[in-house]
């Protein structure tokens, strides 16, 4: 189908050759999975979307899927913008991705038992010991501990791009506590509440079975000799940016929200305050990062945490998801050795593509990368959230000077890899009324429990709603959409 | 359920009802002295202390002059007031908020939208124009989230104890409503037989506790101190009278505490004993010495919160 | 020979406020070793609580206690009988020195290791100075360490006062005094620094042969001596940990071994005092 220019909403669309576009080939024709989608779209006026995106909008405000921004005195409720026009997956395209991440996942789970065990890729040199050594979020206090179920990242977030070649890349694993995934289901509600007609057109997978398969996940690694687990959701409060997912998850999972200071710890059980005396706790899903999360055991001013907790941890007699010490592995360096640690631990050629990285912490790739700066994206190695990120070619002679003194002052924490091109997608951009090309990108989302893993067929599509902007983060002024799994 | 989150329940039903009696106060005071047969009841000065008195803020320098515009928007909007209409909203939601996983994504919608609504309202208009629609705003608004309590949780524990917070502010504040105004049928009398008892302040008490033609159905005539504390403080079919709230808070608090044994350190005890000598009194008793009877109920009602929060809250 | 020691730990904790509760986790009950056996155990304190043992992120036994009563005051008094074999430092299996440097050197013995060679900030050896202590290839590790125990207790000087729980070895190094921990801090880096796995020890010491450590707890560091084991080193009296010493946990810095760690429900200023006495009984 060639682009119909009649079609208001799409007037202004400029389609850059350079970009891979998800919907349109390079013949300027609409995709054949596209094709329903666009003529339904096509047919509603300016007016019509302006009215549909408002009341999306206001849907999120009014169910309280906010964050709070602190700038100036006072704190601010914003939503994080959503877009109408749903990203689609193909069933086989799907397929790949979800057997990529259910086997990165695995691998990360097999390496991270490693590295706090025998340490054998590290003895065998397949992953440098420097890489940890000099990390913080490699834990001493995890060594020779086994968590229950022997599962460390049960949670796992894949972000993933697809490159100007059409294929996907792993731009980074989040094995820590990844965010995001209320946002794959609020933006399937609003979807549907704004353009309910559009669905009845596509088989697409229900989003809504996340919460019971992470509930399976949480009491599958119960600690020994408990029949019936309780579990909860660890919250740093109502005041963290996440707050509205820690809610959900409790919510839709039927467990309680609790707060550090519901809980606390006493002949080495854990016990929540509740109105009936106390009740004991087997599995926590934390949403607090490992230094809160026992004042006894890592910082000693933490209130966010449960004093003694990691005692009872520590003896089996209280699951912790995901597992403390997990940060050790999502570490932009460790990144680097993925291809390796898959063919190490499971036989098997990665599914899905690593992007080629540059270590500055090794000469030679150091020298490629001070002269190569325009052509690459340089990072912080332990940076989260898309912050001190250098995208070469944005640069000023001035600035890549200073890109490169900050290198040389630390080789060990940068990496370089080639500016990717993420792919666009037709996006709606209030200013103009209109769709634009806007990069994207996905994060999925992969469970992993005693004998049992799930990945959620959706996934967040973060878009940079600035033009040209490559940084999707919600920090950095990011929105999302809608995503679409379609049923093969 | 958590007992921080029962608290958060607990206080966001008590902040959703407090506003309602704020707003109410206003409306019903304001709109009742426009046309008042006393002059006093009439005055702009006097409406206006009773208003801060009600609000636990009394004025005591007889001769300041009080700017109308700026009472309003200090028991309103005011954020710097801490007892302020807008100050209850946002507490209302913050307990929503702490506590939004264990209620119904409706009412939690609705508390949220109520809160965008306060927080968005224009304050100037307010102050010309909008005395009533804002005022009658509020008091429709907690009417559909006692709606959503009652019609989209549970009725399990969490039910009585949101039940528990919204009965117990509803006493409270009947009971201050009955000081203020106590307060004011003093100082403003009747015209004809007794000045006192038959003063204009008695249908301005029940208006504000949306009592006043119930009042009449029952009574059939205009009414006077008696028929209004009888019908305010001791008839337990009035959904707004004491009585009826005690009778109310005793139903959740079985919820909560189910033992049969009599155990006469717990808050169920003390309520029922609360109840029984309510449920015993006579109008005129009451009569001979209102301002007594007053502090004692308050004092009492303020215990009750106290136990609940020992029992409940504070493991 | 066994010696036989009762050991009695005190301390007493002001607060300015009252505190509503508090939780805490002492690191005080001596560890079982072949060479040193636990008789007896008590534990006393001035506020009810509910005590028990947990085990903290290294394995050692931990004293948890909490109350939730209110109190402006609170104390701990624990005593332990210990019965302690005399041991001959010098009577052990020693590798030669060739086959030790292999063995330190290799990238096994390194990853094996890690935990202990690589720094906390309390053991960070200032990274603009060259290291303060280079081991003699010539000589076994053994003489190595002992010259390095000897190294940081003449370099520094034993002053209490002048540093606390979280003094640096920047800060160290720049005056040149402190206490049992500083000590064992300098020397914890000066070994890493060698390649040498070490650990901060935390522990008793009988004071009554003229040994400097204070009316508090005393530390000392273990080194990794391939083929050999760990062994003690006393920086602070330079001496090898000797039947005077009664360890209690080991970690990699301080931090790990802090005696007390508390939350404390309380606000304004508090003040603590401590209390070690080390008996031999006959």
């Amino acid at each position: 189908m060639k682009l119909n220019t009649s079609h208001p909403i799409f007037s202004a669309y400029k389609k850059n050759p350079k970009l891979f576009d998800e919907i349109f080939n390079k013949n300027g024709e609409v995709k054949q999975i596209y094709t329903k989608l666009f003529e339904l779209y096509g047919g509603l006026s300016v007016e019509d979307f302006v009215n549909l995106n408002d009341k999306a909008k206001a849907s999120f405000f009014n169910q309280g899927i906010t964050f709070q921004v602190y700038s100036e005195a006072k704190q601010k409720e914003k939503i994080f913008p959503f877009d109408l026009f749903p990203r689609i997956i193909a069933p086989d395209e799907w397929q790949t991705i979800e057997k990529g991440a259910i086997q990165r996942s695995k691998a990360l789970n097999l390496f991270l038992w490693d590295i706090y065990h025998d340490k054998k890729i590290l003895k065998q040199g397949i992953v440098p010991v420097s890489l940890l050594s000099s990390s913080v979020n490699y834990l001493d206090q995890m060594m020779d501990l086994d968590p229950p179920g022997g599962i460390y990242n049960h949670v796992s977030g894949t972000d993933l791009i697809k490159h100007s070649d059409g294929k996907y890349y792993v731009l980074e694993d989040n094995i820590r506590c990844p965010s995001g995934v209320s946002y794959v289901i609020s933006n399937r509600t609003a979807l549907k509440r704004a353009l309910f007609g559009v669905f009845n057109h596509y088989r697409t997978h229900s989003v809504t079975d996340y919460a019971e398969n992470l509930l399976d996940i949480l009491e599958s690694v119960k600690p020994h000799g408990v029949d019936q687990p309780t579990c909860v959701v660890l919250t740093p409060g109502m005041y963290n940016s996440a707050y509205y997912e820690h809610s959900y998850l409790a919510k839709s999972m039927g467990v309680e929200l609790v707060e550090g200071r519901d809980l606390y710890v006493e002949n080495n059980f854990v016990y929540m305050k509740t109105i009936k005396g106390p009740e004991r706790v087997d599995v926590i899903y934390r949403r607090i990062d490992d230094h809160f999360l026992d004042p006894f055991e890592f910082m000693p001013d933490s209130s966010l945490g449960v004093p003694g907790l990691f005692s009872v941890y520590r003896q089996g007699n209280v699951c912790i998801v995901n597992a403390p010490g997990t940060g050790a592995a999502d570490d932009k360096a460790i990144y680097t050795f993925m291809p390796e640690i898959i063919k190490y631990y499971l036989g098997e050629e990665p599914i899905l593509n690593n992007v080629q990285t540059y270590h500055c912490s090794k000469p030679d790739q150091l020298q490629y990368v001070l002269e190569n700066i325009p052509d690459l994206v340089v990072k912080p190695v332990d940076e989260a959230g898309g912050y001190g990120i250098s995208i070469g070619n944005r640069l000023t002679k001035q600035q890549i000077q200073e890109v490169k003194d900050q290198i040389k002052a630390n080789p060990r924490k940068y990496i370089a890899q080639p500016i990717m091109s993420l792919s666009v997608h037709a996006t709606y951009i209030e200013d103009s009324h209109s769709f634009e090309q806007r990069h994207i990108d996905l994060r999925t989302f992969t469970l992993l429990g005693k004998d049992k893993e799930f990945v959620l067929k959706g996934g967040l599509t973060r878009v940079a709603l600035q033009k040209g902007n490559l940084i999707v983060n919600s920090s950095q002024g990011g929105g999302s959409k809608d995503t679409w799994v379609l049923k093969k | 359920m958590l007992a921080r989150v029962a608290n958060n329940l607990f206080w966001m039903g008590r902040y959703i009802e407090r506003s309602e009696y704020i707003a109410r106060y206003l409306n019903v005071n304001y709109f009742s002295s426009l046309d008042a047969p006393h002059p006093l009841s009439q005055s702009r000065q006097f409406v206006l202390r009773s208003m801060l008195f009600m609000m636990g803020q009394p004025v005591s320098d007889p001769d300041l002059e009080l700017d109308e515009e700026e009472v309003f928007f200090d028991i309103t909007f005011n954020e710097e007031n801490p007892f302020s209409l807008i100050n209850n909203v946002n507490y209302a939601r913050d307990n929503a908020n702490s506590s939004r996983d264990q209620m119904s994504t409706e009412l939690y919608e609705s508390i949220n939208k109520f809160y965008h609504a306060v927080q968005n309202y224009p304050v100037e208009f307010f102050k010309k124009k909008g005395l009533y629609d804002f005022t009658v705003y509020v008091t429709e608004m907690t009417a559909v989230l006692r709606g959503k309590i009652r019609g989209t949780i549970l009725h399990d524990e969490i039910y009585a104890i949101i039940m528990l917070g919204i009965n117990l502010e509803r006493a409270t504040q009947i009971v201050r409503i009955i000081n203020a105004k106590y307060n004011d049928a003093k100082l403003a009398k009747g015209s004809y037989g007794d000045a006192f008892r038959n003063s204009y302040e008695w249908t301005t008490l029940l208006k504000c506790g949306e009592s006043y033609d119930m009042h009449r159905r029952l009574n059939k005539k205009a009414p006077n101190s008696i028929s209004t504390l009888n019908f305010m403080l001791l008839n337990a079919q009035n959904p707004k009278s004491v009585m009826n709230c005690l009778n109310q808070v005793y139903n959740h608090i079985l919820v909560l505490d189910s033992s049969l044994i009599n155990d006469k350190s717990t808050v169920k005890f003390y309520i029922g004993k609360i109840r029984s000598e309510y449920e015993f009194k006579i109008a005129t008793e009451i009569e001979d010495d209102i301002q007594e009877n007053i502090d004692d109920l308050l004092n009492k009602l303020t215990i009750i919160s106290q136990k609940i929060e020992e029992e409940y809250f504070n493991y | 020979m066994s010696l036989r020691y009762q050991i009695e730990y005190s301390t007493t904790n002001i607060y300015e406020n009252e505190a509503e509760g508090a939780k805490w986790q002492f690191l005080l009950v001596p560890q079982h070793l072949p060479e040193q056996q636990l008789l007896k155990n008590t534990t006393v304190t001035s506020v009810p609580c509910v005590i028990y043992t947990g085990i903290n992120a290294f394995g050692f036994e931990t004293l948890m206690v909490s109350s939730r009563h209110s109190f402006t005051e609170f104390s701990l008094r624990c005593t332990f009988d210990i019965l302690k074999e005399e041991l001959n430092p010098f009577d052990l299996p020693m590798k030669d020195t060739d086959s030790q440097y292999q063995i330190i050197n290799s990238h096994e013995f390194k990853v094996d290791h890690l935990s202990y060679i690589r720094s906390t900030s309390l053991t960070h050896y200032p990274s603009h100075q060259e290291l303060g202590f280079k081991f003699d290839r010539a000589a076994n590790i053994l003489d190595n360490l002992i010259a390095l125990n000897k190294h940081v207790h003449d370099l520094l000087e034993f002053q209490t006062m002048v540093t606390d729980v979280n003094t640096t070895l920047d800060m160290i190094l720049h005056q040149k005094k402190g206490v049992c921990q500083d000590f064992t801090h300098l020397f914890c880096a000066l070994a890493r620094g060698n390649a040498i796995p070490c650990r901060y020890v935390s522990g008793y010491l009988h004071q009554g042969v003229g040994f400097t450590g204070e009316l508090q707890m005393h530390a000392w560091a273990e080194a990794l001596i391939p083929g050999t084991g760990w062994i003690g080193f006393d920086p602070t009296n330079n001496i090898l940990t000797n039947h005077h010493h009664v360890k209690v946990c080991h970690g990699r810095d301080y931090r790990d071994c802090a005696p007390i760690k508390g939350v404390v429900y309380t606000s304004g200023t508090n003040s603590t005092s401590y209390n070690v006495q080390v008996i031999t009984q006959q």
